[in-house]
Order: structure tokens, then C-alpha cells, then sequence
């Protein structure tokens, strides 16, 4: 690890010989104290959630916050519980009595816990974190996943148009989506919204129905798809306070799910309605679990932080059509590079009658609508 | 002496304004400026399609001014060669004593004043395809003769507006050729119900009414 490093590391001794097992209080076994009566992880963080947040749990988002009695007792309850929970972790990987496992996890929680930003991190660090997450994984359920932090490629501008008039409202896009973003299957998100508009009325958005379950397409409807627009100009970045968000090089806005505080200004920023906020823990069956990931893409997001459409990074890096491209039966959706003259949707910008979404906003979306 | 200060304090304020009215990213007026500016000096990216496509046996071909790999057809279709059945003439073919051959492909395209059988196969050499005018057109090219109807599909699909890319967006282009998305015999796309995964939403309107 690279002297500069932009967080704390708590050297638990991992990483010397294995004889050396006695911990802060001098003596290899019993009595300092911090030898506690060992419990399984998830029975601790069971009792450490329980303690600090206890019944907010099967709470709604709204009534999290607003539906809170909290007196003297129970702030302090609060403040005890986060502390055990810290202490814990320092615990559990002094204990001589608990595994090399649980301690490597503990130092993999600190580590995480207390590494920077990722638009910060030079390619080590990337790296060092994407490891982490992988052997975090790993320990947690025994299983493999893939999780990868490839950089912007030069001379790459992403950029999307999509085909009003072959849009027959299928929602194939919505569906490849989902399986390929690992979307929370509870609260049943979608990156994607199709809209079903009444023919003659133009992008009557207030009438328009997103959520419609009949035999597409419909007489006298056509059909447009919204997501993320990946703008140029993004007003999610700029209000966003922990500078969680922001415009990666080959044009695409990303989200360092580890540094969002959940504040969802940005998602009052879009007007484009482009974001989404995990009101609870994301939870996808194991075996539908998509294990290609992206640090800044379809990796496993937890309560409480934005996520959104990312042109999915994990394809997208390597050359490949985002899912929703790929997944389009009628080829509404072209996507390409910008900068590339020969690319096909610099050839549908510049031979089609192209527009996009609010444009005087001048938030510059890089995702153009066209007819044929 | 006061009013040298003033004009100082005034100099500094302008050039202040000055600099804080330049945006951040002020560097381009517009997004489409910044593509203009930064394409002109493109010289290709790392990034290549070559290994998405690999699985894929292609043919390149030009129309135009656009070159690009569209799959190769023929290894496709489960019954080429035709000739392997076509040896002789149809009336003999179409007696009782042989295996029935085609019967599900029944023609729902344009009317029957516009098109048989007959307007694309060849029925001279049954392995290849002929245009209008009688020339004849290999089963890997069969775009030419969907372009003689469908001319403005056809410039759209040549710069990629209409039709799907193989693999991915990088270069080297691969793009499917029409008969990987259309039937030739019943081209249209068909109406049906969406596919709704991860949406038990749709109970709830019709729960909602019921009330």
C-alpha cells in the first residue's frame, strides 16, 4: 500500500505472523476484558441494529424520520449502541477466540469504513477497494463475484438516442435492466420508465401512463422511454453537498455508493426524474444475482443511498451496448461514442431531426429523441 | 489619495466578477460544440468490439460510403442448399408420394398484387435470390432486395438509425441485416403483452377499482 494513503488503516495484525495473537491488554487469553464471550456476526449486528434503531426497521421511509420519539434515554441508548458497534469490530478482531475470517472482515468493515473518495483514488486504490468488496462478498455468503473499476477510456463521450417512432411499448428494456443492475426486486425499481401518451397530445408527461399492463402497442398511443440522461451540464452534481455524484470523463454520472449520505437533493435537482433512493435494503435472490460488476455500477447498493441508470458501466467500458440496448427488440435505442465521426449515432444526430428533453434548461442531456 | 483607493478596490472587484463568471466547465458553449472540438483530433479508442463479435460469422459489406460486417446468412437457414430438394421442377415436387416441405410459411407481406413467392426466390436457380429486374442475389445479401421497396429504411439502417448492432458499440461496426429481425415472410412486428418482470404493481390498479 502506497504511502499516501487518504484513510485510516487499523493494523490489527493480519498481516504478521500468526504467533502473534496477543491483543492491546498484553496477555494472549481471558481477563482484559476486551475477550467477550464470543457472538456470531449476524447475531451481533441483529442486536446492534435492534439496540440502536430497533422497530424503525418495519418502518416506512417517511415515518423513519417523522415518527420518532426520542427522549434523553433513548438518544443515549443510541449513541451506545453506534459505540458498540465500533468496539465490536475492534473486539472481534483482538479476540483470540474468534476466526481468522471474522477478523479479516472486521479489518476488510474498518477499512471500508474509513477509505476516501473514489474520484480521489488513483488506480491502486481502485483497486484495493474493488478486492475488498470481492473478499467482502466472498466471506459474507461463499460466493465469487466479479467486481471491476475500469477508468473512462480516452476519446470516448457516451451518448444515447432513442426512436420514438419504433418504440412499441414492449418494457424488454425495463426487464434487462433490472436482471442486469441487481435493482431491489421488494420495491420493485426501474431505472427506465416507458410512457404510454395518447397519440395527437405530444409529451403530455401528467397524462401519460407509465405503468400499464395491456397488449402493446395500444390503438391511437405511442410510446417514449426516460431514464437517466447522463447530462453534460448535470444539476444533480452540482448540488450534490459530499460530492458523491459527478461526471466521469466519458460523460457519464456516476454514484459512489459508499460516500452518499442518502440526502436525495440530487433527486429533487433532476428534472428528468432520473434517480432513485433505497428506502430499504436492496434484496435480490442469490441465483438471480448479476456477479459482473462495476464499482460505480451495478455492485450491491445498500439503505438509504441514490442509485440510477449508469449507461451500464460494466458493459459499456468493455465495448459493449448497455442491457437495455441490447435487450430492445424494435432497435428503438442506438448508442455510441460522440466523439467517433463514423459512429452511428453521430450519423442519427446529424441525419435525423433530432431533440431532447427541456433543452432550455441547458442541462445538455446526452440522450436525443428521433422519429423515423 | 481616496479616490486612488476607490478605483483599486473597483479594478479588483471587476477582475473578481471577471473570473467568477467563467462556469467551471466553461470550456465549450454548448455540448454540441465540445463534440465538434473534441472529435476533430479522434484517433480511435482502446476499446474494440473484435471479441463480442468472435462467436459471429460475418460478411463486410459496402453500400455507399459505410462499410461495416452484417452475419453471414446462408449457414443460418436449416435447409440450405435448396438444390439439396430443387433438382427437379416444382410440379414434380408438389405430388403426394414426397414429405410436405414450407407449409408453415404462409406470405403476410405487402398484398398479392405486390409480391408472391416468385418477386424474391428464383425460381430458375432455387439457391439464390433475384431482384425485380431478374439479377440475381445471394441468400447473404438479401438486404438488396428488401432496399428496392424499402429505400428510406434502407438509408437509415446503411447509417445505422434503423436495425441492431451484434455485440457492442466500439468499432468494428457489426450490424444484424433485416431478416435477423424481420421474417421476410411476415415481417411486421406483432402486438402482445408486456413483459413485466419485477412489477407486481399491475394487481394494483385493478385492486384500487374494485373498492
Amino acid at each position: 500500500m502506497s504511502e499516501k494513503k487518504k484513510w485510516y488503516s487499523l493494523d490489527l495484525g493480519l498481516n504478521r505472523k500468526k504467533s502473534d495473537t496477543t491483543c492491546g491488554c498484553g496477555k494472549t487469553e481471558g481477563g482484559c476484558g476486551s475477550h467477550k464471550p464470543e457472538m456470531t456476526d449476524d447475531a451481533f449486528l441483529e442486536a446492534a441494529v435492534n439496540a440502536s434503531i430497533g422497530e424503525e426497521v418495519r418502518k416506512d421511509g417517511f415515518e423513519q424520520v417523522f415518527d420518532v420519539k426520542m427522549d434523553r434515554r433513548s438518544a443515549f441508548k443510541k449513541l451506545t449502541a453506534s459505540l458498540l458497534i465500533g468496539a465490536g469490530a475492534v473486539s472481534t478482531s483482538c479476540s483470540v477466540i474468534s476466526g481468522d475470517d471474522s477478523k479479516e472482515k472486521a479489518q476488510i468493515d474498518w477499512e471500508e469504513q474509513f477509505k476516501g473518495n473514489y474520484k480521489l483514488m488513483n488506480d491502486d486504490e481502485k483497486k484495493a477497494t474493488v478486492d475488498r468488496l470481492m473478499r467482502s462478498y466472498e466471506l459474507r455468503t461463499g460466493k465469487n463475484i466479479s467486481m471491476t473499476a475500469e477508468n473512462a477510456a480516452d476519446d470516448v463521450l457516451f451518448g444515447y438516442a432513442f426512436n420514438i417512432s419504433k418504440c412499441q411499448g414492449y418494457m424488454d428494456c425495463v426487464n434487462a435492466c433490472v436482471e442486469e443492475n441487481n435493482q431491489d426486486r421488494d420495491s420493485q425499481m426501474q431505472y427506465i420508465r416507458i410512457h404510454e401518451m395518447k397519440d395527437g397530445k405530444g409529451f403530455n408527461f401528467n397524462e401519460a401512463d407509465d405503468n400499464y399492463y395491456h397488449e402493446v402497442p395500444a390503438e391511437g398511443h405511442f410510446y417514449m422511454g426516460t431514464q437517466c440522461f447522463h447530462c453534460d451540464n448535470p444539476p444533480c452534481v452540482e448540488v450534490c453537498p459530499v460530492s458523491a455524484t459527478w461526471r466521469e470523463d466519458d460523460g457519464l454520472v456516476v454514484i459512489d455508493y459508499d460516500w452518499c449520505v442518502g440526502c436525495r437533493y440530487c433527486m429533487a435537482a433532476c428534472p428528468y426524474d432520473g434517480r432513485r433512493f433505497n428506502w430499504s435494503k436492496p434484496e435480490v435472490p442469490e441465483a438471480e444475482i448479476n456477479k459482473n460488476q462495476h464499482y460505480l455500477g451495478n455492485r450491491m447498493r445498500k439503505k438509504g443511498v441514490m442509485e440510477k441508470c449508469t449507461f451500464c458501466v460494466q458493459r459499456s467500458r468493455k465495448g459493449q451496448n448497455p442491457a437495455c440496448v441490447e435487450a430492445c427488440p424494435t432497435g428503438a435505442r442506438i448508442f455510441g461514442n460522440l466523439l467517433d465521426p463514423k459512429s452511428t449515432i453521430r450519423w442519427v444526430l446529424e441525419n435525423k431531426k433530432v431533440f431532447r428533453l427541456k433543452e432550455d434548461l441547458g442541462t445538455e442531456p446526452k440522450f436525443w429523441y428521433f422519429m423515423d | 489619495m481616496n479616490r486612488k483607493y476607490d478605483i483599486h478596490i473597483l479594478a479588483c472587484t471587476f477582475l473578481v466578477v471577471l473570473f467568477s463568471c467563467k462556469h467551471s466547465e466553461g470550456e465549450y458553449h454548448n455540448l454540441n460544440d465540445k463534440i465538434e472540438a473534441e472529435s476533430k483530433n479522434y484517433h480511435g479508442t482502446a476499446i474494440s468490439s473484435e471479441g463480442l463479435i468472435d462467436g459471429v460469422k460475418t460478411v463486410e459489406i459496402t453500400e455507399g460510403e459505410h462499410t461495416f460486417l452484417i452475419p453471414e446468412r446462408k449457414s443460418q437457414i436449416k435447409s440450405f442448399a435448396c438444390i439439396e430438394c430443387h433438382n427437379t421442377g416444382l410440379d414434380k415436387l408438389q405430388s403426394k408420394d414426397i414429405k410436405k416441405a414450407h407449409w408453415d410459411i404462409a406470405l403476410a407481406h405487402a398484398d398479392e398484387n405486390t409480391m408472391n413467392c416468385a418477386t424474391c426466390h428464383n425460381g430458375d436457380e432455387m439457391n439464390s435470390l433475384h431482384t425485380l429486374t431478374g439479377n440475381k442475389i445471394d441468400f447473404n445479401n438479401s438486404y438488396k432486395l428488401c432496399a428496392q421497396c424499402h429505400s428510406s429504411q434502407f438509408e437509415d439502417w446503411k447509417g445505422g438509425a434503423h436495425g441492431k448492432k451484434v455485440a457492442g458499440w466500439a468499432p468494428p461496426r457489426a450490424s444484424y441485416t433485416c431478416v435477423n429481425c424481420h421474417n421476410p415472410h411476415d415481417p411486421g412486428f406483432k402486438s402482445r403483452w408486456p413483459s413485466r418482470y419485477n412489477t407486481e404493481q399491475v394487481e394494483a390498479p385493478q385492486a384500487e377499482s374494485g373498492h
